[in-house]
Order: C-alpha cells, then structure tokens, then sequence
C-alpha cells in the first residue's frame, strides 16, 4: 500500500508522468506545441552583444558561485542557465564579440560548461574563437567568486553581464560592479529570495520561472519546450486544489486531514 | 569510447537508481528501502570522490593559471600553503578526516569563518549602494518592489512607525500575504520544474549533461 500522507504526492506524479508523456510524445513527433511568448530579457542579450562590440568590452556569463548544482530540485535552474549559455556563446560566435565565463564552483559544472560552450562555438562553425583562458574557475566559494568576478569587470570592462540560474547573495557584488563599470545587466534567478535583486540591479529581468520558459526557448529543443508545457498543467492542478481547498474550507471541511492522507 | 558505454549505460544506469529510490518513498518494503539506502551511500561515495578529482582539477587549473601569468603567484603562494595546512590538519594529524579536532576547529572558526562572516556582511552595503545607483523602475514588476521595500524598511524604523502607525500593519501584510504567496507559487514552479526534469532524465530525454562533447 502506499505510504500515508504521500497520496497526494503520487497523484500529482502519476498528473505529471502523464503531462510530461503526452507534451513530450508531442515534441518527438514534430507536432505544434504551446508556443512561450517573446521574452524582453531573450532579446536583450542580442542588444547586449551587439552593444559590447560596440564599446570594445567582453560579454560576460556566469551562472553563480554555486549555479553548477545537479544533485538537488535546483538543477533544473542549472539546465536552463546552461541552454542560455550557450545561446548566448552562439551569438558571441556569430557577431564575433569576446566572451568571458564565469565558472560556478562545483568542479562537475567544468567540463560541463566548457562543453556546452565548445560545442555551439562548433556550431556557429567558429570553433577557434574558444578561449581557455576566457573560462574563469574561481573556486568552490562565493567569497572567491563574486571578488573575482567583480575584479574581471573592472580589469577588463563589461559590455553585457549575463547572470542566470542559482544565486545566493553572490549575487549582488557583480550586478553592483557590472554597474558601474558600465555593463548591460540581464538575469534573474528562480529563487524567490534572491529575486529582489535581480529586480533591483538588473535592466532586464528574468522573474522566477521565466528563468526555465527562457532555458526553453532559446535551446532549439522542443522537448524543452515540452517541459514547460508540462510543468503548466501541474500548476493547473496545485491552483485547482488551492481553489477547491478554499471552498471546502469555508463550508468548514476540515482540509488538515484530507491533505494528512 | 562506444558510443553505448558513453550514452546508453548512463542512461540505463540512471534509470535504475532513480526508480529504486523513487519507488520506497510511495511504497515502503524493507527491501526496497535498503536498497535505497546502499544507493544513498553510494551517492555519498561518488561525491566524495568527485570532491577529490576537483580537487585535482582546481590545482592543476591553477598551475596553468600560474603558467599563462606569473603575476597570479602572489595569490597561489599565498593560498596553496594555506589548502596544504587544512589538508593537513584535516586528514593527517586526525587521521581519517577527524575534522571536530581543536586544531581543525581553529583553523575554521579562526580563518574560514571570520573571512565568510566578512563577506555575508558586504552585500548589505553593496544592496543599499545598489539601490541608489543601479535601481532603475523599468517594469511594473520594479516599481512594485520598490514600493513594498520602501514601506517595508519605513516599518522597521521605530521614528516612522511613531509618525505613521499605519505603516506597522501595511508592513506586516507586505511579509505575510505577497511575500509569502509569492515565495510559495516560486517554490511550487521550482518544484515542478525538478519533477519535470527528473522524468525527462528517467525517460532518457534530458541530453544537457550528457551530448556535450
């Protein structure tokens, strides 16, 4: 029998298994998924390349000090900060501007992030224009994290500062820094704690799970895209038990011992 | 490396742990939960190796750092005799990794944590500087966080809740419904998310992590 107090979990796994099959049943066979509507924040990371070029600065990218995370319910955070990485290196590659990344400090994250990046350089058919020494690993701490990057921003200038995925309060140095020294901001983090300074610091924001839609859309992938379909109709489902919680309870149902099952 | 020992085996292997560990959480049998259990402590093998060959990586990085530009010294030097001590410490002089000792203790409470402690104060200062320079309302979503900051630290200065007392009730409300209700509908989307990603990798769907070459 299953466990008590876990009936609810299993009924909204077995929701999503069959969401996650149906959208991404879909994908596979080439038909027409939901469509994720133009985010400004996509956009302006062309603007911000374009810009950099401009002023003779690099772009910089970095998905936080401990934005490399695959082992907990953030590593979808990290995925999505991936696909935007390489989005953002295949319009480097193809406008030809320099760019910096920034390493999280989780080692797996090394040879992940120089993958993704050697790879869509080989994509855009420009696959000299990878730089080791352009990827900074600055250690397994925000402390060395945030200096170090906020040190590159003044010793070699920002055009556009990227900053997606898991941020903690390594966060607030390099938006700051990047500010003054002239960089476009573009991020955000779907950590609601840290979101208030994304939306403080940033000229262009990605609030919360806009982070995964935008993942989505700039990876070419529609399975990706699937997700967030699925990821949909689970919302669906928690604002349908929020609704008819709210109901029951003001009919006085005790809603504690239904939720206990 | 075959092209199933690269891509196939991961997968397959994932597959297999995640429902072991998936399964016992619906549907408990003594069997089953050791089994997660040894997974569990497998897990925390693998990272611990994992933790050693960054290890590796990170000094050999540095070295090459150090080869590419030698003014980078005076930080190595500094550092690396500093890592060579708390390995000591922590793995040698207590051996096996006894990292409770006095000597270790000392080291993290004296060094480490005086220099974190530094650290997690700056951003305070950094936030304020922040919000007076780089704080521009470009978005409906901007003008309401400065709205609710601004009556938010109003409430948390005792000389304005004596000119205003309304404010002490406009602030809580502010912690207690949007900040809640918005940090919960953020929890929920990364929660789906996860559970969405878990199933695209069961599904062996999800080649971010492992198409890189």
């Amino acid at each position: 029998m299953i466990r008590t107090g876990t009936y609810w979990d299993f009924i909204l796994l077995v929701l999503m298994i069959a969401a996650v099959y149906y959208y991404m049943d879909k994908a596979l066979k080439g038909k027409e998924l939901p469509r994720i509507r133009t985010i400004p924040a996509v956009e302006a990371i062309y603007e911000g390349v374009g810009r950099s070029i401009e002023l003779d600065k690099p772009v910089h990218f970095a998905m936080g000090a401990s934005g490399g995370q695959l082992h907990t319910s953030l590593v979808s955070m990290t995925l999505a900060a991936l696909m935007i990485l390489r989005h953002t290196v295949k319009l480097c590659a193809r406008l030809g501007s320099r760019l910096i990344i920034h390493i999280p400090g989780q080692t797996e994250a090394i040879p992940l992030v120089e993958g993704i990046a050697r790879d869509a350089y080989l994509e855009e058919g420009k696959p000299e224009m990878l730089r080791r020494d352009d990827m900074r690993y600055h250690g397994y701490a925000s402390t060395s994290f945030t200096q170090a990057v906020a040190g590159t921003y003044a010793r070699e200038g920002v055009g556009l500062n990227v900053m997606v995925g898991i941020w903690y309060t390594d966060c607030v140095m390099p938006l700051e820094a990047s500010k003054i020294y002239g960089g476009l901001n573009v991020g955000g983090t779907a950590r609601w704690i840290m979101a208030y300074a994304f939306a403080m610091m940033t000229d262009y924001l990605l609030l919360g799970e806009e982070l995964y839609a935008a993942g989505a859309a700039v990876s070419d992938n529609p399975v990706m895209v699937s997700g967030i379909a699925s990821e949909e109709i689970g919302k669906y489902f928690v604002l349908l038990l929020l609704i008819v919680g709210l109901v029951l309870m003001a009919v006085g149902v005790n809603m504690g011992s239904i939720f206990a099952m | 490396m075959s092209e199933f020992v690269r891509r196939e085996l991961p997968l397959v292997l994932i597959f297999i742990c995640g429902i072991a560990v998936l399964v016992p959480f619906f549907f408990p049998h003594p069997f089953l939960n050791a089994v997660k259990a040894e997974l569990g402590n497998w897990a925390v093998i693998i990272r611990n190796v994992t933790i050693f060959l960054g290890l590796i990586y990170m000094s050999f990085s540095q070295w090459r750092s150090l080869q590419r530009d030698k003014s980078m010294g005076g930080y190595i030097y500094f550092v690396a005799p500093y890592l060579a001590l708390v390995l000591f410490v922590g793995t040698a002089l207590a051996f096996p990794g006894y990292i409770n000792s006095a000597q270790y203790q000392w080291l993290y409470q004296n060094v480490y944590r005086a220099q974190v402690s530094m650290y997690v104060s700056l951003p305070l200062f950094y936030c304020y500087s922040a919000a007076y320079r780089a704080f521009t309302v470009r978005s409906i979503e901007a003008f309401a966080l400065m709205l609710g900051g601004m009556l938010y630290t109003l409430r948390q200065i005792p000389l304005f809740t004596y000119l205003f007392p309304v404010l002490l009730p406009i602030g809580e409300w502010i912690m207690l419904v949007p900040n809640v209700g918005g940090g919960r509908g953020a929890t929920i989307a990364v929660g789906l998310a996860a559970i969405v990603v878990g199933l695209r990798t069961l599904a062996g769907r999800e080649v971010t992590t492992i198409e890189v070459r």
